[in-house]
């Protein structure tokens, strides 16, 4: 065991001493940090525009009602929403002359359709001037329309009960309001980084990559400089030599990664929360990358191989995750992203910065110990064609 | 082939094969305690692969080798305490200097505190590198980067050191100071596996010589056992200006000579194969002198390792 700890000692010291591990894994992430910090600065900051939102549907439509009375709900701190109900050829006009960033216009009986969960059809127009605000509102309205979908199945069910259509109205806006848009939009601002937070994990984790890279393609430079024969013909067991280096690999990892966190937020002012769930997840990840150059170091020949094939994963694990804008996504591929352990970093930071703990923490950090897990089972099927042949 | 029990390696019908390719093919030899064994061959006739399964680097397809009567393999772990391996590429840190170098690895081999300290600077002394040890072993020449490597080797004391061509691209200087310290080594009673190609090292360094071709061992003994091999006869050769018949009457008086076998002859010169050439050599110059030959040379050449290489494999050691 002691000569375990000699190993990873002298990787640890080789790893000092190589200017590129200090480099990728400290100063060119900070750098860029600043770098996009200066382009995209004050993200922060940002305020959504008032939006007028001119709803045109025949007077009296019990479900259009409900429309508007989400939309009004809308209005808050943060989303400053106005909602005119006017006739259908109005609201048109009001968004051709610019008074309304959005027209949203009913059929008539748009309220027996709903019911009978008849198709219909809603008709949109957006001003010239509608920014990412109408994007919201129509995400919304989008998400209604479905909920009358569904609400439609219930309605008719409530009809053979002998309901009349004002209860039917009832029954409809409970089950929109089940859906709990206001709690679901609440919790996204909550858990959300701040833009600065966002940059400093993004680049953390992208970076990340590069750092655990070392102490694995170490393995294939031992190789390359004949050092892993000798250390092969001396009396300890094999498995110490590459446990050292993903050691290495882990421990710079968690230890670059602990400094950006820290440079980064004193400089950008984020706070990513409490010590121990922080450095929970900053171990995660950690492993799931070192995890990755496990792969990389079975799969290529030379460390050069290796250091390509670094880079592309970093990239799109990166990128994938949001180390430089969210991605998002739907359906299939945004399960995919939702697995990338970089994304799981960023929403687990989220959670903690929050004010969660580790007992809040368990997806993310479920994402990237599995991501490790994986990896590493992969890379025991995978033909060794590198350091380990 | 002796064997004692107590045998620092026992090598005994060692196979490796590279795909369909046999690299080293049926291989037996021993080592005794305190023996220097070399393996002499020319580029790829095995010597490496051979070495890497006795340091347990490589998996035997065949065969087995012992070591202290302890199995080799590549997961043995006690038994590579009882070796020193120096691989025929150098195997340092080029960013550590002579000294972490050692430190590293012999820690890794076990010393600790006051006996590591000492070691290593016992073997710096040994190595030559004792005022250089601070620097990194990456500015070193090519002959001191050679010497560390072996130094790498001693730190533990190993019962079987194991040298894989430690002299290939050093300068004559850094090559004399390597073979003088193999010499000391095995004076000290380490047992020494020695591969080269060049002869004047086997000969020079190694007891019993194990010659090594196509992955095969030729052919095994001490120098003396494997010139014998060739038919252990000389050659003198006479060269300078004569008439015919002064240099048939030379040819026919020596031919009498006990110990000659032949005696070719062409216009410029005689060819004696004899047994023993020094002891007979005055008294065919003398002979030739009364038949009346001007000698310009005399030339003696006796059989050496390159002649029991072209013996045993019928081609020449180095090409
Ligand atoms: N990993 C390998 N894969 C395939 N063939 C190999 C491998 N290693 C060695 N060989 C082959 O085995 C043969 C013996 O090689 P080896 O290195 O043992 O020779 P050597 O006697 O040490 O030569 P040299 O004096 O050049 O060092 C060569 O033909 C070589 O090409
Ligand atoms: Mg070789």
């Amino acid at each position: 065991m002691s000569t375990l700890l000699t190993l990873v000692a002298q990787g640890l010291r080789q790893g000092l001493r190589d200017k590129t591990v200090i480099l990728f894994g400290f100063v060119v992430p900070l750098v860029l940090m600043f770098v996009f910090n200066l382009v995209f600065g004050d993200t922060d900051e940002r305020e959504f525009e008032p939006l007028t939102v001119a709803v045109g549907a025949q007077a009296g439509d019990q479900m259009v009602g409900v429309v508007t009375d989400v939309l009004g709900d809308l209005d808050s701190e943060t989303l400053d929403v106005t909602v005119v109900e006017v006739d259908p050829d109005e609201s048109r006009a009001m968004v051709a002359d610019g008074d309304a960033g959005l027209a949203i216009v009913f059929p008539d009986n748009f309220g027996g359709a709903a019911q009978m969960g008849t198709p219909t059809t809603v008709d949109v127009r957006r001003g010239e001037d509608a920014g990412v605000e109408a994007d919201v509102v129509l995400s919304v309205v989008d998400g209604i329309l479905q909920q009358f979908g569904d609400a439609a199945t219930t309605a008719r069910a409530g009809l053979a009960e002998g309901l009349d259509a004002e209860q039917l109205a009832q029954v409809a806006q409970a089950s929109v309001e089940g859906a709990g848009y206001a709690i679901e939009e609440g919790q996204a601002d909550d858990q959300q980084l701040s833009a600065g937070g966002a940059l400093v994990a993004g680049q953390a984790g992208l970076f990340l990559l590069f750092t655990v890279s070392f102490g694995v393609t170490a393995l294939l430079v031992e190789r390359e400089n004949g050092t892993l024969a000798r250390l092969r013909s001396l009396p300890l067991p094999a498995w110490q030599i590459t446990t050292a280096k993903a050691l290495v690999s882990f421990l710079t990892g968690m230890l670059s990664t602990g400094v950006l966190l820290t440079a980064g937020g004193f400089l950008f002012g984020a706070s990513f929360g409490s010590l121990i769930p922080v450095a929970l997840l900053v171990a995660s990840v950690a492993a799931a990358a070192t995890s990755v150059m496990f792969l990389i170091a079975r799969v290529a020949r030379t460390s050069e191989q290796a250091g390509v094939a670094t880079s592309i994963v970093s990239i799109v694990l990166g990128v994938g995750g949001g180390a430089f804008f969210p991605i998002s996504a739907a359906g299939a591929l945004a399960g995919v992203l939702d697995l990338n352990p970089v994304a799981a970093l960023l929403r687990g930071l989220g959670i903690t910065s929050a004010g969660g703990g580790v007992a809040d923490i368990g997806v993310p950090v479920a994402i990237m110990l599995g991501f490790a897990v994986v990896m590493l089972l992969v890379s025991r099927l995978v033909p060794d064609r590198g350091a380990m042949a | 082939m002796t064997s004692t029990p107590d045998d620092v390696l026992v090598v005994d019908h060692l196979v490796r094969r590279f795909g369909d390719f046999t690299a080293v093919d049926d291989v037996s030899f021993r080592i005794a305690p305190g023996e220097t064994y070399g393996l002499l061959g020319p580029n790829g006739a095995g010597k490496t692969t051979a070495i890497s399964v006795i340091a347990g680097l490589l998996k035997a397809d065949g065969g087995s080798v012992t070591i202290a009567g302890e199995t080799m393999r590549p997961d043995a772990v006690s038994v590579k305490r009882h070796i020193g391996l120096v691989p025929q590429d150098l195997a340092l840190y080029p960013d550590l200097s002579a000294r972490e170098n050692l430190v590293f690895f012999a820690k890794l081999y076990g010393l600790r505190g006051k006996e590591l300290a000492s070691r290593v600077d016992e073997v710096l002394e040994t190595i030559g590198l004792a005022d250089r040890a601070k620097d990194l072993s990456k500015e070193y020449s090519g002959g001191m980067k050679r010497r560390l490597n072996i130094g790498v080797g001693l730190l533990h004391r190993p019962t079987l050191l194991i040298l894989d061509e430690p002299t290939v691209g050093v300068d004559p200087q850094s090559r004399n100071s390597i073979l003088e310290a193999v010499e000391a080594l095995s004076g000290e009673g380490m047992a020494v596996l020695y591969t080269t190609h060049y002869m004047e090292e086997a000969e020079r360094l190694c007891d019993r010589i194990g010659i090594i071709d196509t992955g095969q061992l030729r052919a095994e003994g001490t120098r003396d056992e494997l010139i014998r091999l060739t038919g252990g006869t000389d050659t003198i050769r006479l060269g300078g200006r004569v008439d015919t018949t002064g240099q048939e009457e030379a040819a026919r008086s020596m031919r009498t000579l006990h110990g000659v076998e032949r005696v070719d002859a062409d216009r410029h010169s005689l060819s004696l194969t004899v047994h023993d050439a020094p002891t007979l050599v005055a008294e065919v110059v003398r002979m030739a002198a009364e038949a009346g030959m001007k000698l310009t040379d005399v030339e003696i050449s006796r059989p050496d390792l390159e002649s029991v290489f072209l013996h045993v494999t019928g081609k020449a050691l180095r090409d």
